[in-house]
């Protein structure tokens, strides 16, 4: 018996000998990392959310996750030739498998940001990336909000802890992102007293540490969030919070909220061009993208839109003319749905299509016609005129055009405030808006139109278009109110989706965002 | 080591009493005929007496014999052997027994053997040389069809044939299933012994169920087979053996074409789009579209036997279209294509060895010529099998190498669009697939009659078939070894102790080359060019060269190489794709109290598996001819991964005999896995086993009929981790588009691993009966298990809003039941010269059933085809996997609803259940008859109650290629079984509205049967004859003193005939290599396909072939 209980410790002595400390420990990945910086998650997210507003999911690798909005906002139309037309486009006709793509991008970004503002609070304390990560989070969130209505908010990001995360009403989450704002601006100006030098560098793409600009960036999301909410009964209740930070200031024509990692024209990596040319230029090697150069052409509402203001000089930037020249005669669209086609149209125009330009999240023109609406309704100092002519003058900027075109342009009666539509100064401040938005703004500009019903954007003349052609927000008839939930929430939170309205046609054009204007 | 097993056991039994008398001491040695090693304990008797002997450890006895009496030479697991001594040394050689049940011998986990009736779970018995006798490549091959509960599937030919091995069918809804193989006593990939020599396998043993391998760990868990190759000779002789063969291989099971109609696209008809009705390809009169000579569709007029051109209206270099008559080919270009393939393998043996050493060496050379045209494969392994004793210690050495060489046609052609076969599969029945205008490829398009070349060939939307032959090329190098060695300590005789160390590892380099093309100025703006691109940049006009390289370590495979990203594609589970390194150490004891023969193993097994590749994958090469990805105009694409799993495991296995009529088996194990998180990374699982020999408790029982009786049953758990490593972290992945200049940008995976994931944990009852009849003439095997395999690893999609796109839980449950039923009757036992005849069979019927998945969840898709036309799902209450199909809108009879004005069908919007992928039932049917020196042998199988989802339907249609869509004449008919909704909810038979088209438009167009996965759900049932061998033994014709000893001629078919139902007409159901997003192939069966793929699938194939087996 010794012998075998010699023999049992040599071989168990054999076993955990071998079986030293660490042995079993390859937990630790050596192909993907496991971790993430503060500098890597900021780059990621400022990307992504400049990726997804200017139509590229650069999670799903979607390519157009906005143009629908382009389209039936009346900015383009999707090329009648050479390609069989698209139901989606022409006759508002989606399913809940169409535009799944804004959610999955939307909350993938909105993961990476989640993660950074769980870094920056607890494994590597950092006010400043805390702020941002309030300010970015803000900026997605609301995108959702916008096209779902209610979201999840309160209940996501918590992994298998909650793999049905319930939904929070659009209002709701309104109401706690203008109040993040104020807790970013919080964060800064504490940060800034504490130790003035922990900012982000050149990994902070948009505003590269500038943590001044994020307060301006944080205080224009605030307008935004709250201007928004005109139409809804606590308003003005809602707008008061604004005086609390005005001091702050807003962005403007010198300080846009723009993404610039180091565009490139090139194919590596999936591609490195500006998001939006990435969408719908040329690549390097002469091929188009998916939907390439030529799948979106011009849409004559916008085209006539902008030639009714004698708006030349941008209408030649916004769309390419047919012939190559400068003749802004030369800038030919079609009306969506329609079957009179010219033969030639044009496409998206060169003051668009950069492969190295800043990818836009927020425009110092957009910022400077909400300031003026602000200005108009009282909530902030400053005169609605100046605030309009420097929206106009900021658009005529970031096109390469010069303040005196812009002049010019704001100078003619048509342009003057109140010169517009109903002739209220709202219609001219969302219509000049809604030129200046042209390409990147596309959903902020449908977002507007949907509060405010400027400008009067036709329907698609397909006549199997869904939806009403009476009762639209501009009383000329129904534009989509709304896209559906995704095929994917009801597959996997089917119980939270089902308390939210059906994905059916009537839904569509009468299923409101809380803050729409109602009809 | 068995060997000395054994003598314990027959110490133990066997009452010897030795008695002296008169006469003469005669002494000798006994040996085993297989092996050719002594074999010690060996019972010596004088006939009629109970006087007697054992032979000692060098097989050697002593024995006094009275004068004319016989010697009776008797041993567990072999025939018993009567001599009448005529001199002083009588050497016998004993040949093992397969007759006698009870005392076969059974090779289980470790290497460890045991006399059949002490082992309480289904196992089976193959020789090396029943599994190999029709000459296959893959040793595993030459056991289709023989095994009770052991379905082996063939997923793909060619020249580098996949197969699935799988027993007792799906037990992990996507983890591993393919069960475990053990050479020489180790666990080793299927790539190992996809590398060995058929002719180097002594005997292979098939443990059915997860409880029999329960000593295997986790890794065993889908049951094991295990392989023992052959041993030196004992008797210092050296034998040689030569063996040729050669095969041929021939396409078989083709899907079924139509060689009645030339090509017409159906895009002709431009009056619809505003152009004048002079360019359409319609006639105006019929209505039916005109042959377009630049079509890659076939849904062109019938052929007529007048004269046209073929190719697109534009000048070709020489000015001539090429000119042919619009008749059919004798020969249907698919099969015109397939070339014969040939096999050829040469073998040399040697053998040798004595009492205490053992030598065996062999080396192989297998060459095939493969069934397309400039494959080839070339595959020579070497193995080197030594052992020696001295005293107490013994030490067995195995090693072998294996080179593989392969070159065969690459994936998609320079369009980067279709496969050389889905080329094929619209190749006009008009025209000679093998002129040699086609085949020569690079001429100079501007020469006369280069009809081949990428600008003149005629159609404009596909690719010669022979410029991909010619141009793209993938050469294929595996190098494999694997070794083992095994030291044995026998201090005392009731201890063994063992140790073994053994590896594998293999290297594999696999290279892609895709020649770039250079359109002729008028082909530019001929259809593919135009529709796909060209790469201006480097290549103006043209499609730039590519070039993939593939090389890692691992197991010779290239199984785990992902590349579509940076994560290793691993599939969980028996090392694919990974090196090993194991250490086993064990401590036997035995040990027998009066009745009572107890043993205990104790052991512990470390074991390691390593992996790394690089993967890069370049488009856009500068220089032709040069495939070097340096020279490249794009940022190269480039992947790299390693990885490592360890596991660390304790094991006992307790055995207590009674009286040599009951058996217990306990075992208890535990896993350390380096996969799992450390506060759950050990697991424990335990078995029980018991068997009786009632035939032996109540030797009453024992009648002329009835003569061995054994009853078993037991009841197992072992754990299994479906993990890939490293996955209890989420990673982080660079962000699309990064890096930028100097910065990263690293965002979540989306995919969420939780650190608490457990190992799935299957159970298994299983019980059987083994009978021996009518004097062991009749053996009969039955057994039923009942196997439930619960928290399973699931990889689940969830709401991007938690902040992952996707899970992986621990959940839902998998019950797999059945039964399996082997009998095998001599029915002449074959005397000297006379006739032998035997027939035997096996059936297995197994019923998988998902019992429940995610919560309340009732259905998980797991996968769909990649033309979306079918789901592989898996469904609460039915068997796994389970095939959803877009289909018509049909009545509640379900027939088809038709359009009361076009006659046509409407898709419904909701997938349809259409049945199971994994076959019910597996019969297999075996025969061997011998003459004098000729023995035939016949092989054949059933496979029934499975569907499949036939891919390569659509694609063929949409081709028009098929007979199926040729059925109707191309002309309108009533769509059969169709009724028509006369008000809602009342249907009455469509005997009147035929369908508005008989061509194209019907069969093609949106919403036609074509775009509906119902139409190609086809029975997979099957009959195949699998083996049929003719074989000569002429050793009794040969002179034993010359050099030569022994001849034996061969002839013999694999896959002979293949019977299937009438409605699979798309090839055999058996190659279904699913082309779904089930990673870990689980969903196979599911689907064939051409497939728009790198990875397509290749007509089954059938064989003829000869050999000739010399012995020196």
């Amino acid at each position: 018996m010794k012998k075998l209980t010699l023999i049992i410790t040599i071989l168990t002595a054999i076993g955990i000998s071998s079986c030293k400390k660490g042995f079993l420990d390859e937990s630790v990945n050596p192909n993907a990392p496991g971790t993430t910086t503060l500098a890597s998650s900021l780059t990621s997210a400022e990307k992504g959310a400049a990726d997804i507003v200017n139509g590229w999911g650069s999670y799903t690798l979607t390519n157009w996750v906005y143009s629908p909005y382009a389209v039936w906002g009346g900015y383009w139309i999707q090329n009648p030739s050479g390609y069989i037309s698209d139901a989606l486009f022409t006759q508002y006709s989606i399913q809940t498998n169409t535009l799944n793509f804004p959610w999955t991008d939307l909350y993938q970004n909105l993961s990476n940001i989640n993660i950074m503002q769980v870094n920056s609070t607890t494994v590597t304390p950092n006010p400043n990336y805390e702020a941002i990560a309030l300010v970015l989070k803000a900026y997605d969130f609301e995108q959702l909000v916008d096209n779902y209505n209610n979201v999840p908010y309160s209940q996501a990001f918590q992994g298998v802890s909650n793999l049905t995360p319930a939904y929070d009403s659009g209002a709701s989450i309104y109401a706690d992102l203008i109040k993040q704002m104020d807790n970013a601006i919080k964060l800064i100006n504490t940060a800034a007293a504490a130790n003035p030098d922990v900012t982000p560098g050149s990994d902070d793409i948009i505003f590269q540490g500038n943590m001044t600009n994020w307060k301006k960036f944080a205080n224009t999301m605030k307008l935004r969030l709250i201007l928004r909410q005109s139409n809804t009964s606590g308003f003005s209740a809602i707008a008061a919070d604004l005086a609390s930070t005005a001091s702050e200031g807003y962005l403007d024509g010198t300080t846009q909220a723009t993404a610039q990692p180091g565009y490139v024209l090139g194919d590596a990596f999936g591609g490195q061009e500006s998001p939006f040319y990435l969408n719908y230029g040329l690549r390097p090697n002469g091929s188009t993208t998916l939907y390439g150069n030529d799948y979106y052409l011009a849409n004559q509402f916008c085209v006539n839109l902008m030639n009714g203001f004698s708006d030349t000089s941008r209408l030649i930037k916004f769309y390419a003319t047919v012939d190559g020249s400068n003749d802004p005669t030369q800038v030919i669209g079609a009306f969506n749905g329609s079957t009179n086609i010219p033969a030639a149209l044009s496409k998206i125009g060169p003051g668009l299509l950069n492969a190295t330009a800043p990818a836009v999240l927020f425009s110092g023109a957009e910022s400077l016609f909400l300031q003026a609406e602000a200005a108009n309704r009282g909530l902030i100092s400053g005169s609605a005129v100046t605030y309009y002519d420097a929206g106009i003058t900021a658009s005529f900027e970031a096109l390469g055009l010069t303040d005196a075109q812009a002049a010019a342009y704001y100078g003619q009666p048509s342009t003057q405030l109140g010169a517009y539509g109903d002739h209220t100064i709202l219609a001219s401040i969302i219509v000049q808006k809604y030129i200046a938005l042209n390409g990147y703004g596309a959903f902020e500009a449908y977002n507007e139109y949907r509060r405010t019903g400027y400008p009067a954007i036709p329907r698609s003349q397909n006549t199997a278009a869904l939806g009403s052609s009476t009762g639209g927000a501009s009383g000329i008839g129904q534009l989509p109110s709304r896209i559906f939930y995704p095929q994917i929430e009801y597959s996997t939170n089917p119980a939270a989706v089902a308390a939210q309205p059906a994905a059916t046609v009537e839904n569509e054009f009468t299923s409101l965002i809380f803050w729409a204007k109602q009809y | 080591m068995k060997k000395l097993l054994l003598v314990s056991l027959c110490f133990l039994m066997l009452s010897i009493t030795q008695v002296f008398a008169q006469n003469r001491t005669v002494t000798g040695t006994v040996k085993a005929k297989d092996d050719g090693l002594p074999i010690p304990g060996v019972t010596v008797k004088i006939k009629g007496t109970s006087i007697g002997t054992q032979t000692d450890n060098a097989g050697k006895y002593s024995l006094v014999v009275p004068n004319g009496s016989t010697l009776v030479f008797s041993f567990i697991g072999y025939t018993t052997q009567q001599l009448t001594p005529g001199g002083a040394v009588v050497n016998v050689t004993l040949s093992s027994s397969s007759n006698q049940l009870g005392e076969v011998v059974v090779t289980g986990a470790l290497g460890i053997k045991k006399q059949a009736r002490e082992v309480a779970y289904a196992t089976t018995r193959i020789t090396g040389a029943n599994a190999d006798q029709t000459n296959v490549i893959n040793p595993i091959n030459g056991l289709t069809g023989k095994v009770a509960g052991l379905v082996i599937q063939q997923t793909n030919d060619g020249i580098d044939p996949s197969i699935k091995v799988n027993l007792r069918g799906s037990r992990s809804l996507l983890g591993n299933n393919n069960a475990l193989f053990v050479l020489d006593g180790v666990p080793v990939s299927s790539s190992v012994i996809a590398s060995l020599n058929p002719n180097d396998i002594a005997d292979y043993n098939i443990l059915n169920g997860s409880g029999a391998a329960a000593l295997y760990g986790s890794e065993a868990s889908n049951g094991a087979i295990i392989i023992t190759t052959k041993k030196g000779t004992a008797d210092g002789k050296p034998v040689i053996i030569y063996t040729n063969s050669l095969q041929l291989q021939q396409v078989a099971n083709l899907p079924k074409t139509q060689s009645s109609y030339g090509q017409y696209g159906g895009e002709g008809n431009y009056s619809l789009v505003g152009f004048p009705a002079s360019t359409n390809f319609i006639d105006p009169i019929t209505g039916y579209g005109k042959f377009v000579p630049y079509e890659n569709e076939l849904w062109g007029p019938a052929f007529n036997g007048e004269t046209v051109t073929e190719g697109h209206y534009q000048p070709g270099g020489s000015g001539a279209l090429l000119t042919v008559p619009y008749t059919a080919q004798k020969t249907n270009p698919v099969k015109a294509f397939f070339q014969t393939g040939v096999t050829e393998q040469n073998d040399i043996n040697y053998a040798q060895g004595d009492n205490k050493n053992s030598f065996n060496f062999d080396i192989q050379d297998a060459h095939v010529k493969g069934i397309l045209p400039e494959d080839a494969s070339d595959r020579i392994s070497t193995r080197l099998g030594v052992s020696r004793t001295y005293g107490i210690f013994r030490i067995d050495l195995n090693t072998n190498y294996t080179r593989n060489t392969i070159s065969t046609t690459g994936g998609l052609d320079y369009i980067g669009n279709n496969n050389l076969y889905a080329n094929l599969l619209q190749f006009p029945a008009n025209l000679n697939i093998n002129a040699p205008y086609f085949k020569d490829v690079n001429a100079d398009s501007n020469a006369a009659g280069s009809w081949g070349t990428p600008s003149n060939y005629f159609s404009g939307y596909s690719t010669n078939p022979w410029w991909t032959v010619e141009n793209n090329r993938t050469n294929i190098q595996r190098d494999i070894f694997s070794g083992n060695m095994l030291l044995t300590l026998t201090p005392t005789k009731w201890l063994d102790a063992a140790y073994r160390v053994s590896d594998y590892f293999g290297t594999f380099n696999e290279k892609n080359t895709v020649a770039g093309v250079i359109f002729e100025p008028y082909a530019i703006n001929d259809g593919f060019a135009q529709d796909f691109g060209l790469d201006p940049t480097s290549f103006p006009n043209g499609i730039a060269p590519r070039v993939t390289d593939i090389s890692g370590y691992g197991d010779g495979t290239a199984s785990i190489v992902n590349t579509a990203g940076a994560i290793p594609n691993f599939i969980p589970g028996n090392g694919t794709g990974m090196a090993r390194l194991q250490g086993d150490a064990t401590l036997n004891f035995h040990h027998k109290f009066n009745d009572w023969n107890t043993s205990l193993l104790i052991g512990n097994t470390i074991w390691e598996e390593k992996m790394n590749y690089t993967y890069d994958s370049e488009e856009r090469l500068l220089v032709p001819g040069l495939y070097n990805q340096l020279y490249n105009e794009q940022t190269p694409t480039l992947y790299t991964a390693t990885g490592t799993i360890r596991q660390v495991d304790f094991f006992g296995d307790l055995n207590v005999g009674y009286k040599d009529w009951a058996f217990l088996e306990a075992t208890l194990r535990n896993d350390q896995d380096s996969r799992l998180a450390p506060s759950v990374n050990s697991f424990w699982y335990p078995s029980v086993k018991l068997s009786v020999i009632p035939t032996d408790i109540f030797p009453t029982l024992k009648s002329n009929v009835l003569d061995y009786m054994k009853l078993y049953v037991d009841d197992s758990r072992v754990g299994q981790v479906s993990l890939p490593p490293y996955s209890i972290n989420p990673t982080f992945e660079i962000t699309s588009g990064f890096p930028f200049s100097g910065l990263s940008g690293l965002g979540t995976s989306g995919t969420l691993y939780p650190p608490g994931l457990k190992p799935e944990q299957i159970t298994e009852i299983e019980g059987g009966i083994d009978l021996g009849l009518f004097n062991d003439r009749i053996n009969v095997k039955g057994d039923f298990y009942n196997t439930k395999s619960r928290n399973q690893t699931l990889s689940i999609t969830t709401s991007p809003a938690t902040g992952y796109n996707n899970s992986v839980i621990n959940a839902g449950e998998v019950q797999n039941q059945g039964v399996e039923f082997s009998a095998n009757a001599i029915v002449f036992q074959k005397g000297a010269n006379s006739i032998g005849w035997s027939v035997g069979g096996n059936v297995s019927y197994n019923t998988n059933k998902v019992v429940s998945l995610i919560g309340n969840q009732k259905q998980l898709t797991l996968g769909s085809t990649a033309n979306g036309q079918a789901d592989i799902d898996a469904v609460v209450g039915k068997s796994y996997p389970q095939i959803f199909t877009t289909d018509f809108i049909r009545d509640p009879q379900g027939h088809e609803v038709v359009d009361p004005v076009l006659g046509t069908g409407t898709v419904s919007p909701t997938l349809v259940d259409e049945g199971g992928a994994t076959p019910k039932v597996n019969l297999g049917l075996n025969t061997g008859l011998s003459y004098k020196f000729v023995t035939l042998n016949i092989v054949a199988e059933y496979r029934g109650g499975s569907i499949i989802y036939n891919g390569i339907g659509p694609e063929m249609t949409f081709a028009g290629s098929d007979y199926f869509s040729s059925q109707a004449g191309r002309s309108i008919f009533i769509v059969p079984n169709s009724v028509l909704e006369t008000s809602p909810g009342v249907y009455v038979k469509n005997t009147t509205v035929p369908t508005f088209n008989g061509g194209l438009n019907y069969w093609v167009e949106p919403g036609s049967p074509s775009t509906v996965g119902s139409t190609y759900v086809t029975s997979a049932d099957f009959w195949k004859i699998r083996e049929v061998s003719l074989d000569f033994k002429l050793d009794q014709f040969i002179n034993k003193t010359g050099v030569i000893k022994g001849l034996t001629l061969g002839l013999d078919a694999r896959n002979l005939f293949t019977f299937l139902p009438k409605s699979e007409m798309w090839g055999d159901p058996e190659l279904s290599d699913a082309s779904t997003s089930v990673s870990s192939g689980n969903a196979t069966g599911a689907s064939n396909s051409a497939a728009n793929s790198s990875n397509y699938q290749l007509p089954s194939s059938r064989y003829f072939g000869a050999k000739l087996q010399v012995t020196f």
